[in-house]
């Protein structure tokens, strides 16, 4: 593979994978100027007629949209902090700290790791009804915050820290919390990063639990917001692609500036 | 006071990363206290519950009756579910080898490209990931319309009939695969690319030395050091594809003719439909025990393997 084809061949390839990657996308983002009856037309075209802005308009001045994202926005922001202060707590006892019943417990916190949703599902229902948390915000924030696979990921990273530090910490008389705070926190910036970011999207893109718990429209966090806009108003091609390029968005923002850090945090989480 | 001295100089010199051998139970289990709280009210006991139902005939009305195993026996022998499982094997054999290949033709390809190149494909192949299965739902629905979709306009360039892509059984489950693979293919080549470059490239310049090809690096020192990489790939992405629920249910409905049914949906569909939840439930523990446990054992082998090198 050396030599002037060989270099064609691998970016024509590199190439491939961008395009692939990006194209869904890029088409999402344009079919959003679209006039209604674009999107699916025959005869098809590629690019609009004409590129109209008035989808987009449309939505940032439409109250519900703006508000399902204001919910969504709200809810993943204090979803993402709520998991890092609970895994992050509870990863530093583990990492750090010797107490009865340690091995038992990480055991058990360690399983919770290999459920999966659906098996659960229905019996979380039944927990949050009677809890009367049905149709609130803290039904979408509090049931999946703490979360084994964080508590895995920052433990590891604190098994990391050297002992050192904290040695010297102790002698001059520091106990476990300001130890955390004034020496694991700081040394925490970039998995905090990857805890924080993951959390945030993941209670973006949920869509199955909202179905289930919340009915009022006021409460739909984006993606039921535009699963239920698809439904209903079923010719609405060009609105629908314009409201999810900007569901989507946000995320991708989110995505690029911490990308560094969230793709480390991939790679961390395949092996090591 | 002496028992806890005693234990404190026995404990010190294995304790090379745990400078406090004392037991600090007080402070551990406030710090511990949310997180065990939260995994106990919305994990484990809805775990506990759901085993607890699945033994009775159960719904929100009326009072449970013990029925044994009968809900399993109902499971196992329902033919709707085993095909639904059939289903989820027949998708995850279309998914996961296309997701792997695509990981591993990326990561050599990244190795080989300039700096800059290598981080926009880096970045660029993850922007999926971040993407909801509700978009990707919505998206590629609209670009496999029959009329007037982009995916036949763009085939009758190569006088390719138009073809209803989530309409036929035969189309459907391998067009609803597609957004699957594109949105887990980010993870995949990210670790697939970790695996690549832990390999020393001294390795590779030996084998130069030695007049060794292109290929015979690939099938002597690649593929077999990335074992256990590609491993662990084929295992997370199948019990991952095993587990998708919102592309056929947004994109099909699990239809034409169930087609599309897989197991998740299956599931939900008789949550939300049957009056008694015992049969669902068992339905969801009996296929999750058994990708669960898979899932435990490879995880405990990946990491003891990388203990072992260490």
């Amino acid at each position: 593979m050396r030599g002037a084809p060989g270099a064609i061949l691998r970016y024509g390839l590199a190439a491939v994978f961008v395009v692939a990657a990006l194209f869904p996308l890029a088409w999402l983002a344009m079919a959003g100027f679209k006039a209604k009856t674009e999107v699916v037309a025959t005869p098809f075209q590629f690019f609009p007629e004409m590129w109209r802005w008035d989808n987009y308009a449309r939505l940032l001045a439409d109250e519900a949209f703006l508000r399902s994202l204001g919910v969504t926005f709200a809810g993943a922001a204090l979803f993402a902090a709520l998991s890092l202060v609970v895994n992050a707590l509870g990863a530093y006892a583990f990492a750090r700290l010797e107490f009865a019943f340690k091995r038992t417990i990480w055991v058990i916190v360690l399983t919770t790791m290999f459920i999966p949703g659906i098996a659960i599902m229905l019996t979380s229902f039944i927990v949050v009804t009677e809890l009367g948390m049905l149709d609130s915000l803290a039904v979408l924030v509090i049931p999946g915050a703490a979360a084994g696979v964080q508590v895995f990921f920052l433990r590891q990273f604190f098994l990391s820290v050297p002992a050192v530090l904290e040695e010297a910490a102790q002698l001059d008389g520091a106990g476990p919390w300001r130890i955390f705070r004034h020496i694991f926190v700081p040394l925490s910036k970039g998995a905090f990063v990857v805890v924080g970011a993951t959390s945030f999207l993941m209670f973006w893109n949920s869509y199955i639990w909202p179905v289930l718990t919340i009915t009022d429209p006021e409460l739909f966090p984006i993606q039921q917001y535009l699963a239920t806009f698809r439904s209903e108003r079923t010719s609405e091609h060009g609105l629908l692609m314009a409201g999810s390029t900007l569901a989507a968005l946000p995320v991708i923002v989110l995505f690029l500036i911490f990308q560094r850090h969230i793709i480390r945090g991939v790679r961390l989480s395949g092996l090591k | 006071m002496a028992v806890t001295s005693l234990r404190a100089t026995r404990a010190r010199p294995r304790a090379g990363a745990r400078p406090r051998p004392r037991r600090e139970n007080r402070v551990a289990f406030v710090m511990l206290a949310p997180l065990l709280a939260l995994l106990g009210v919305f994990v484990v006991w809805p775990l506990l519950h759901a085993v607890y139902i699945s033994f009775f005939t159960w719904s929100f009305y009326d009072p449970a009756v013990f029925v044994g195993l009968r809900n399993y026996l109902n499971v196992l022998t329902d033919v709707e579910f085993v095909n639904s499982v059939t289903r989820g094997l027949l998708f995850s054999a279309i998914v996961v080898p296309a997701q792997v290949t695509i990981a591993f033709v990326f990561a050599n390809l990244v190795k080989s490209v300039s700096r800059r190149m290598a981080t926009v494909m880096k970045v660029t192949i993850y922007v999926p990931a971040v993407i909801s299965e509700v978009i990707a739902a919505i998206v590629f629905a609209l670009i496999y319309t029959h009329r007037g979709g982009l995916l036949n306009w763009f085939l009758d360039f190569f006088g390719i009939e138009a073809i209803p892509w989530l309409g036929d059984t035969v189309t459907a489950l391998p067009a609803i695969a597609v957004p699957a693979i594109w949105i887990g293919m980010g993870v995949a080549s990210l670790i697939m690319l970790a695996g690549l470059l832990d390999i020393p490239e001294t390795y590779y310049e030996c084998a130069s030395l030695d007049g060794a090809g292109p290929w015979t690096k690939m099938f002597r020192i690649t593929l077999p050091l990335m074992k256990n990489v590609i491993l662990f790939l084929l295992i997370t992405g199948f019990a991952a594809s095993l587990q998708f629920l919102i592309l056929p249910l947004l994109m099909t409905q699990g239809g034409p003719v169930n087609s599309t049914n897989l197991p998740n949906l299956f599931i939900l569909q008789h949550f939300t439909t049957d009056l008694y939840v015992g049969y669902s439930i068992a339905a969801a523990l009996l296929l999750f025990a058994v990708l669960g446990t898979v899932s435990a054992i490879i995880f405990r082998l990946v990491r003891s393997e990388k203990a072992m090198d260490a």
